[in-house]
């Protein structure tokens, strides 16, 4: 029985990814303590169990793109579907019509299904007009990242959203404007982190026991064995895009409802590839996923991120770091070199 | 070092991939202007040897030398000096003139490309392999012959001093394999270089090479020349000496008919041979062969079969009900099972294991899932019982796919198609590139498999496999079929004879 979301790499990957995250803790602590002017306050501030909120966010894109990932896919729409969530959930904030008792609920809920919608139309492109999901996926985010911005409750830009790299250099106060008290953040990451949890260990067990994980399995391993036996491929993928792209939806609704927890606007780019970042710093498997995100998270947490990422040049090189995983993990992805092999194709049938 | 009129030395060559060693200790030496042709099956190291030849791969010993030079010569040098076609043609958009001038085309000024003088050089080139008609029209439309016709004048053209071909007749059938090979000679003859090349089928060295060198897992390499050893001296040497029947089982008795192919018209992709007008019926507890080139229509007839493709006219009747526009699910839901090459990427799944490869196409139904949840007790237990009824005793249900050789891979795929007693088999090739052994057993396995009462398609491009197996058999060429009986006294040249046209 194959193991449920079995890690995708051998030894040498997992310690590359290991030491990957010690250099990550120790770096910034060191360029905080060494290089920059510390912020006594930021160091001595209380636990605001933002790391709890920040990890389920980060777990949610992680299995954006992680879900996909095992049918053969490679979401890097994860950043157009989070964007979708937040235009969805800041449409309904501006709407006079929703109670706002109701908001924050209905919000959540449109923007998974906004975010569902636009990982569906994805698996829709490729399946019909042959368009990669990682070129649909890229254009789809530069088309959606004005309109995500357009929608936004204030007008300061909330720097999660853009596209370029961009520093944490003023307090974040775009969405304070929504007037939420802080108390909510660790009743809200408690009960989004134990959701997401539970969702990953849900994939994992499907995936591992079920007739629809044993096809996305087979799907993303070898389409072309899975469409000769029988499996309706297209179907399987547009599934798991939905999927992912619902969990993309929800953080991206998510970010206007948990303001005090500006711990995920740290993220020293585009909030959305976060879950790119987790998931092959988790060498695509679920146990790894979870891991990731709750290690970044903290490490999110930490005092003197904060101070690292307000640097523009550290940010940058913190996010060139981020993203190294996906060089060893993702030459294992190309045909002959492991599962699944179905990333780099746009049709499941061949001839001898 | 090298250059023309030189001719190419191995010397104690081996090469490994890890801690694993993929050949040993071959050395080989092929006079100029003469073919020396590398036997053995899948997985042998052949491509292997080929690539460390042509300093594409990092040789663990030995030294390769070209022309008299006593230095070995370095994988830089042997990159310049050597031209290596490999296995695998992609089938590219480039027209035959453009790719024959891929590696030096006419330049007027050293930027601009020279149409005329260039179009005069391909011309030139491919008049050497006689497809100087084909100029214009791009790789992917060629026929495989003629894909390989054009890669050897490309080599050619280099200039090489030795020209190094990975099995280049592995998609060809066998008249086409001789004229390819022919052809391969007099260029090699034409320019005094040595040609090496690598193949599965041992018919292939006669009778242009003049050397064979013998692969066999476990072994040492062995060389023989062809003056000295009959093709069937070189299979007994192959294989060490198995018995190989003429027919497996004997004759069988046909039943009620399952398959019905009634004038079936296919339009071929680029220059490959339209189907016009197939007719046949497979019934059951009988093997029918169609022998034919992939490019005669064989494959179109296959895909025809598998739903790959819908004919242009015609109707294919399973159990008497149309199934010309269904699905290979629907298909394999009626009954009928399919087994392809060893080689075939559409059969299994190498990361999963072998237990579920063995239900892949199966999970819909008992006993293998239940309410949408897969059974792992009735998965094991199947998968214990396949591997001990194939002889499969050193693999365990858990062993991952890709870890099998290529042979036990193509047991564990069509033990999953026979395990269900399927109504009708179509095989393909189902023993192609195999160890002679394993040849045996996948075919004695499947026409065993008709004497459960099930009907066998055997469609393939070798005549003696479909001699071995035929209780009927027909040959496809230019798109028809051509019935010959199976009789005591029908020979492989008979066949060929008939696939070639030259019967007529």
């Amino acid at each position: 029985m194959m193991a449920a979301g079995r890690c995708r790499a051998g030894r040498a990957e997992i310690l590359a990814n290991l030491l990957l995250v010690l250099v990550l803790f120790a770096g910034t602590h060191a360029l905080a303590i060494g290089g920059l002017e510390l912020n006594p306050s930021a160091w001595s501030a209380p636990w605001t169990g933002d790391v709890v909120l920040v990890s389920a966010g980060l777990l949610f894109l992680g299995l954006a793109v992680l879900m996909p990932l095992h049918a053969g896919l490679l979401n890097l729409a994860v950043h157009a579907q989070f964007l979708a969530g937040f235009a969805v959930g800041a449409l309904l904030v501006r709407s006079a019509a929703v109670d706002p008792a109701a908001q924050a609920g209905l919000g959540l809920l449109c923007g998974a299904l906004a975010g569902a919608i636009t990982g569906m139309v994805v698996a829709w492109l490729k399946q019909r007009c042959a368009i990669h999901e990682v070129l649909s996926g890229l254009l789809l985010s530069v088309a959606f990242a004005p309109l995500a911005l357009a929608l936004a409750v204030t007008r300061v830009t909330p720097p999660a959203l853009t596209i370029e790299l961009s520093a944490l250099t003023a307090p974040l106060s775009w969405a304070e404007a929504l007037r939420l008290p802080p108390s909510l953040v660790l009743a809200w990451g408690i009960l989004l982190l134990s959701l997401a949890i539970a969702l990953a260990l849900l994939f994992a067990h499907f995936l591992r026991a079920s007739v629809w994980g044993f096809e996305v399995r087979a799907s993303g391993s070898n389409p072309l064995a899975a469409v000769a036996t029988g499996m309706d491929v297209d179907r399987v993928q547009l599934t798991v895009m939905a999927l992912g792209g619902a969990c993309a939806g929800l953080t991206g609704a998510l970010q206007l409802w948990t303001s005090p927890a500006v711990a995920l606007e740290r993220w020293p780019f585009p909030l959305g590839f976060a879950g790119v970042a987790v998931a092959f710093l988790g060498l695509g498997s679920v146990r790894g996923t979870i891991l990731a995100a709750l290690l970044l998270g903290a490490w999110l947490n930490t005092p003197y991120a904060s101070d690292v990422l307000s640097r523009p040049g550290y940010g940058a090189a913190i996010a060139a770091l981020l993203l190294l995983p996906v060089l060893w993990t993702l030459p294992r992805l190309f045909p002959e070199h492991g599962a699944p092999r179905a990333i780099w194709r746009t049709r499941h049938r061949e001839s001898l | 070092m090298g250059g023309k009129d030189a001719g190419l030395e191995i010397r104690g060559l081996s090469v490994a991939d890890g801690d694993r060693w993929l050949v040993r200790d071959v050395s080989i030496s092929v006079p100029p202007g003469a073919l020396h042709m590398v036997l053995g099956e899948r997985g042998a190291g052949k491509s292997a040897l080929l690539e460390a030849a042509a300093g594409l791969r990092r040789e663990a010993k030995g030294s390769i030398h070209f022309g008299a030079a006593e230095d070995g010569a370095a994988a830089k040098q042997r990159r310049a000096l050597a031209a290596f076609n490999p296995r695998e043609i992609p089938a590219v958009s480039l027209t035959v003139t453009e790719r024959l001038l891929l590696h030096r085309p006419p330049r007027v000024a050293g930027v601009a490309l020279h149409r005329e003088r260039g179009r005069a050089a391909a011309r030139a080139i491919a008049s050497r392999v006689g497809v100087e008609s084909l100029l214009d029209v791009t790789i992917e439309a060629l026929r495989p012959l003629e894909r390989r016709l054009v890669e050897l004048a490309a080599g050619v053209a280099r200039g090489p001093a030795a020209l190094l071909l990975d099995e280049p007749t592995a998609d060809l059938g066998p008249h086409e394999a001789r004229q390819f090979l022919a052809t391969a000679r007099s260029l090699a003859e034409a320019e005094k270089i040595p040609i090496l090349f690598t193949t599965t089928w041992p018919r292939d060295a006669y009778p242009d090479a003049i050397g064979v060198t013998i692969l066999w897992r476990g072994a040492d390499p062995a060389t023989v020349t062809t003056k000295e050893c009959t093709e069937a001296a070189l299979v007994q040497r192959w294989t060490g000496g198995i018995g190989i029947r003429r027919t497996p089982t004997g004759p069988h008795t046909p039943g009620d008919t399952l398959l019905r192919v009634e004038g079936i018209v296919m339009e071929g992709r680029g220059r490959e041979t339209s189907l016009a007008g197939i007719e046949f019926e497979v019934k059951s507890g009988e093997v029918l062969a169609v022998v034919g080139a992939p490019a005669d229509g064989l494959n179109l007839l296959h895909d025809a079969l598998l739903g790959n493709r819908v004919p242009g006219r015609g109707s294919i009747l399973f159990l008497g009900k149309e199934i010309v526009r269904s699905p290979r699910r629907l298909r394999v839901e009626a009954g009928m099972t399919f087994v392809n090459p060893p080689i075939a990427r559409d059969q299994s799944v190498p990361e999963f294991t072998v237990e579920e490869n063995l239900i892949l196409g199966q999970t819909h139904v008992p006993p293998f899932a239940r309410k949408g949840s897969l059974r792992y007790e009735s998965i094991r237990g199947n998968a214990v019982r396949a591997l001990q009824d194939f002889d499969l005793p050193d693999v365990t249900p858990r062993t991952r796919f890709r870890e099998l050789s290529l042979g036990a891979r193509q047991r564990v795929l069509v033990a999953r198609e026979v395990i269900h007693n399927p109504r009708l088999l179509v095989a393909r090739s189902p023993a192609q590139g195999l160890s002679l052994t394993e040849q045996e057993y996948v075919r004695r396995t499947l026409v065993l498999q008709c004497e459960r009462g099930s009907g066998l398609l055997w469609l393939t491009e070798e005549p003696e496999e479909a001699m071995r197996v035929a209780d009927r058999l027909a040959v496809l060429t230019a798109g028809r079929l051509v019935w010959i009986p199976v009789t005591e006294t029908l020979t492989r040249e008979a066949i060929i004879a008939e696939m070639s046209g030259a019967a007529a």
